[in-house]
């Protein structure tokens, strides 16, 4: 019976990973496990961000005029060209956090500490964006009680600013655990979860900016 | 055997591994991370919450004694309904079936020691007792009036009362939905080896089916209360017409959610009848691909039939059409489980122990409120059942003559596996009739009240009763047989009590049921299996012997009921 | 696995389908045509003693659905239940029987499954078929609209206006009148919360939304006074939210919306302000308005505004409506209550004021300096 683990010949990344599992099976089970719950944590994020979209396309497509007028006063469009080079930011942040995991696994420690760090300052920065945009967007008479506009907006980029924040702050983290020795080349799950939060941030935006500033 | 061929290998293995029991009454009692513990404290509080929710059921049949309202004000009777209809489904229902038997049975039965994450599992429990004084704290600020679905803008007159309503179900939703991923990694990740996913047991399929819808139907309803608690807080106009929202929206919000959680109760009972009725007709259950594809389909189905909520509410033509196939399309699955159990039955050895008989009595009343289902789903004949009392008694048939007589079937049934204890025969018998009468004379009358005219959420019906003379007898039949209904929880309470000091020890296996739960002592250890159990074909075979090697007990290849359950020996109350 | 050594458990089967299976099958079918046959040609109200006769057309369509529904809904839970109830009798096990005997071991019967998804899928496709007529009668059915009318739900009553009468002090009728015989329109909107229009006897109802206009179209067909009720949660007086539905023949009603015009057009107020007794009216004051209402200055609010300076009042030289107070726009809150920023109040139907008690209470208010 212990014959059913395969004995076939791995190519690649699989002999890597095979020689890693196979030191610890315990931990290649509970990564297992723990990846799929923090994909499902993910995926359920996904309709929370769906729900209030869902909101905003309704509110939208049922409004007689976009953007809808508050008393005599037609509101503003955004701002595409600023929201577009903050976008660049965070995308850019996705970018290098994949360079830090892909460092971190090819034990390059001190890489791997440059890229998270470049990619928390392009967090900050996507942050400090976006309080510029929210400062543009509030001169320009759009307000979170004042039109369903404001309203989908504020929630909706707050929202997704939040979890920037979270993100940057779990990235800090990460990166002190990393420093603490928690992580090792086999063992990286940690990192592995960051990273995806990361990239699911980024894909969020990429729907967001499409639904309030090419739209 | 050709199952063994895919059977893991064994030694040098995770599973060998089992960690040291906690210690400290903290530990083990209050934040265990224990699923059998965690699962009784759900109970605990879930029956809790129910002996308050069920009260002002009791309150407001009282009140509907007389047309003009015999009891209370009209704004006592609005938060009596509203904090009855929340409670049942938040903190009782949900809690009870997921919470509860979803915690206590489905490591067991998938041959796991715990689920994924049981940290997780502490904190969901832990918010609900929080979430539920949130919600009675509403009483305090002058209380919540606006029904469990809490429509906006009417809502909003509450203020804090429904701000705070809004943060408890939120809370309730977080808890729900963290439930969910963890049973959906449990059982994706975690069953014995040799269980493929056709090997399950039905209720897996059912806790399955269950944790999917609540994982992401959950996070759409604490998004729709999050959007109402801004608007009540922050004045945030998503549903204000007068500044461009609509109210529309947040029914559609609402529902997106509300729908599937109707699947959500009643899926694990469909799970529970799927394992009773193969055990006591003594024979393996019928058509066990149907039953366990029909649960998949149906939890896919109800994520696009919510608006069959809202026919007559300002949706446009197109989809009220839409949403009505879809409704009916998912009456298909649900008739081919019904079919299959009724197929069960056939030809069967039927044993009538309490659970057996509650699971007989939901395939009667479940049947009959999806019955009604059907003429609610047709647009033209929901424009004059919608809002009346004929709503009230569908839903009442699927709630608790669904979801909750599943669940009062799984009591007898996996209690005696928690406590080692027997509960008595002869008490739960009476406990089954009463409340299969109490509940069927309660609920029935409403369906023809409803088609008559009574709207429901009425605190008096002077001019209803006005032009329907009978409408003041019916009412009254049902108040004065909805006791009925709390005599029997208060006997099953009592009899689960009695059970604990003075029932037959249960043993190993005392239904000669063949899933894994029943191959392990009762209670079971904390760590539920010594040795992880292979598995080798699905549990109802019952003329093979039972498919599962490496088990920790001496078991019985055919197991049978245990002599003291059979008809010459009767169990009975004190003896 | 377990010991393979023990002996395999007796399997204990009827014959056939079990004794008396194929009577019991034809007793229940018996039963069920016995049911259709009622149900199908029997009036409803034969069954159900309170169930109202249809009054339109669309309410006969729908009736006539619901026979269809009823048919099919009993014949799938009597032999349902019926047969749970006759499995349970024949197949129970017998006292004596040794413990391990099982039943007759069947795992599926393709056959009978495809039938038992097929049959049930055909029933509600034909369903969904009569449920799209109807629904199409409905939604498209009725011809041109002879009258288009609104109805506007508001705390706690719903307002109904007619052609010609709109906007003036008197849009707002006692009851609702429907002409037989011609296509009429119903425009629902609600001025505060969700409500909902619905009348037993016409079997339709819409949601009263506020910031969207439904409609629902029929002919009415068959004379009488009926209830209208709210069946949304719409507040406190949800429940005695009712109002009266007259449907007449359109000669009647003709007269009835002419001598509605004729009023408005008059101008004159009905009620005889004149003849108010202050007297009266602070008893009355006392009796109907003082839980929401204090006699103090406007601040002191209970639910409403303090009405002791209602007349003079140099901060708040106007009514809640922004019109002057006279005792004319007094009496004009009194007869439709208010809705806005300030609050609700409900109007004269649902405080049940007659016109002498406007006259009093109007009186009253007035002489409070």
């Amino acid at each position: 019976m212990a014959t059913a683990v395969a004995t076939a010949p791995l190519a690649g990344h699989e002999a890597v990973a095979a020689r890693y599992l196979e030191v610890d099976p315990v931990y290649a089970e509970t990564r297992s496990i723990r990846l799929l719950g923090f994909v499902f944590f993910l995926l359920s994020d996904c309709v929370l961000f769906g729900a209030f979209i869902f909101a905003y396309v309704y509110l939208r497509i049922s409004a007689p005029t976009w953007p809808p007028f508050v008393g005599n006063h037609r509101l503003p469009w955004f701002d595409t060209a600023f929201a577009a080079l903050n976008s660049i930011v965070l995308f850019g942040s996705g970018v290098t956090m994949h360079f830090a995991l892909e460092n971190w696994k090819h034990l390059n420690r001190q890489k791997f500490y440059r890229w998270l760090i470049a990619t928390i300052i392009l967090g900050l920065g996507f942050l400090l964006g976006q309080a510029h945009e929210w400062t543009g967007v509030l001169r320009g008479g759009v307000t979170w009680p004042g039109s369903t506009m404001g309203a989908s907006f504020f929630t909706l980029t707050g929202m997704h600013g939040f979890h920037v924040f979270v993100g940057v702050c779990y990235l800090t983290v990460l990166g002190l655990q990393a420093r603490r020795g928690i992580y090792t080349g086999s063992k990286y799950f940690g990192l592995t979860a960051g990273t995806l939060y990361w990239h699911f941030v980024d894909v969020i935006w990429v729907v967001l900016f499409t639904l309030f500033y090419v739209w | 055997m050709e199952a063994g061929t895919t059977a893991p290998h064994v030694g040098h293995d995770p599973h060998d591994h089992i960690h040291p029991p906690p210690e400290g009454f903290i530990r083990k009692y209050v934040f265990s991370l224990d699923h059998k513990v965690i699962a009784f404290q759900y109970f605990i509080t879930g029956l809790l919450f129910m002996l308050i929710a069920g009260s002002f059921a009791e309150l407001i049949r009282l009140q509907l004694w007389e047309p003009n309202g015999a009891i209370m004000s009209h704004n006592a009777y609005d938060t009596m309904f509203t904090i009855h209809g929340t409670a049942m489904v938040w903190l009782v229902v949900i809690p009870l079936v997921t919470g509860a038997l979803g915690n206590f049975v489905m490591p067991l039965q998938i041959g796991a020691r715990d689920v994924a994450f049981p940290w997780l599992n502490m904190l969901s429990f832990w918010i609900l007792p929080v979430a539920g004084l949130t919600l009675f704290s509403t009483f305090l600020a002058g209380g919540a009036h606006a029904g469990w679905t809490e429509y906006p803008p009417i809502s909003l007159a509450d203020g804090t009362a429904g701000a705070l309503w809004c943060a408890a179900i939120f809370l309730v939703g977080i808890s729900s939905t963290i439930t969910g991923l963890n049973f959906m990694v449990t059982i994706i990740k975690m069953r014995a080896p040799g269980m493929t996913w056709t090997r399950m047991p039905l209720f897996i399929w059912a806790s399955f089916a269950t944790a999917f819808m609540n994982m992401f139907a959950t996070v759409a309803l604490s998004s729709a209360l999050f959007a109402l608690f801004l608007e009540h807080v922050f004045n945030v106009p998503f549903f204000d017409a007068n500044r461009g929202g609509s109210a529309v929206l947040y029914e559609h919000m609402f529902w997106f959610y509300s729908h599937p959680a109707v699947y959500i109760f009643i899926l694990p009972a469909f799970g529970v009848i799927s394992e009773i009725l193969p055990v006591f007709a003594r024979k393996p259950i019928f058509g066990y691909k149907m039953i366990a594809f029909s649960s998949l389909a149906i939890a896919i189905l109800s994520f696009a039939v919510w608006a069959h909520h809202m026919f007559p509410s300002g949706i446009s033509p197109w989809l009220q059409l839409t949403f009505m196939i879809i409704t009916y399309a998912i009456g298909v699955p649900t008739g081919i489980k019904v079919f299959s159990w009724i197929a069960t039955l056939w030809a069967g050895r039927i044993h009538f122990t309490t659970a057996m008989l509650y699971a007989m009595g939901f395939l009667i009343t479940f049947t009959f409120g999806g019955i009604t289902g059907i003429f609610l789903a047709s647009v033209p004949a929901d424009f004059h059942e919608h809002g009346t009392y004929f709503v009230v008694a569908h839903f009442h048939y699927v709630v608790a003559g669904g979801a909750l007589m599943g669940f009062l079937a799984a009591i007898p049934y996996w209690y005696p596996k928690a406590t080692g204890r027997l509960m008595s025969e002869r008490m739960g018998r009476w406990s089954f009739w009463l409340f299969f009468i109490g509940f069927n004379a309660t609920f029935f009358p409403m369906h023809w009240l409803g088609l008559e005219g009574m709207p429901r959420r009425y605190a008096s019906y002077v001019a209803f009763a006005t032009g329907n003379p009978d409408a003041v007898f019916w009412n009254q039949f049902e108040t004065v047989f909805s006791f009925l209904m709390v005599v029997s929880i208060g006997l099953l309470a009592w009899n689960m009590i009695w059970s604990i000091r003075h029932g037959k020890p249960a043993g190993i296996n005392p239904w000669g049921a063949r899933t894994l739960e029943w191959t392990i002592s009762s209670p079971p250890p904390y760590y539920n299996f010594r040795k992880i159990p292979i598995v080798y074909d699905r549990p109802y075979d019952f003329d093979k012997p039972l498919p599962y090697r490496n088990l920790d007990n001496d078991i019985d290849a055919y197991p049978e009921p245990s002599p003291v359950l059979l008809r010459q020996e009767p169990v009975r109350a004190g003896a | 696995m377990a010991q393979t050594t023990a002996p395999q458990p007796q399997q204990i089967g009827p014959k056939g389908m079990g004794p008396g299976f194929w009577p019991y099958t034809i007793a229940l079918t018996v039963l069920n045509v016995i049911f259709a046959l009622l149900i199908l040609f029997a009036p409803l109200d034969f069954i159900m003693p309170g169930w109202s006769h249809p009054v339109t057309d669309r309410a006969a369509d729908i009736d006539g659905l619901f026979k269809f529904m009823s048919v099919f809904g009993f014949a799938i839970f009597c032999y349902v239940a019926g047969y749970v109830a006759y499995f349970a009798i024949v197949f129970r096990r017998r006292p004596g029987e040794p413990a391990g005997t099982i039943g007759v071991v069947v795992h599926d019967a393709p056959k009978l499954e495809f039938w038992w998804t097929v049959i049930p899928s055909v029933l509600l496709v034909i369903l969904t078929g009569l449920s799209i007529v109807v629904w199409y009668k409905i939604q498209f059915g009725t011809g041109a609209p002879a009258l288009t009318m609104e109805v506007i739900g508001h705390q706690f009553y719903f307002e109904y206006r007619y052609p010609g009468l709109k906007g003036s002090v008197y849009s707002q009728t006692d009851a609702m009148h429907l002409p037989i015989g011609k296509p009429v329109r119903i425009l629902i909107t609600s001025a505060d919360v969700i409500h909902q229009f619905w009348a037993p006897e016409i079997r339709l109802k819409a949601a009263a939304v506020p910031g969207l206009v439904q409609n629902l179209n029929f002919t009415p067909t068959a004379p009488g006074t009926f209830d209208v009720a709210c069946s949304e949660y719409c507040g406190v007086d949800h429940s005695v939210m009712q109002g009266k539905l007259v449907i007449e023949s359109a000669d009647k009603f003709e007269k009835w919306l002419a001598a509605q015009k004729q009023r408005a057009a008059a101008g004159a107020h009905p009620i005889p302000l004149a003849r108010g007794n202050a007297a009266s009216g602070k008893a009355l004051f006392a009796q109907k308005c003082s839980a929401c209402h204090a006699i103090a200055p406007f601040d002191k609010k209970i639910v409403g505004p303090g009405l002791a300076k209602l007349t003079d009042d140099p901060q708040h030289p106007t009514l809640v409506t922004g019109k002057s107070p006279t005792r004319d726009h007094i009496a004009e809150i009194l007869e439709n209550g208010y809705t806005g920023p300030i609050g609700a109040m409900p109007n004269r139907q649902a405080n049940g004021l007659s016109d002498q008690n406007i006259a009093d209470l109007v009186a009253y208010l007035v002489s409070l300096k």
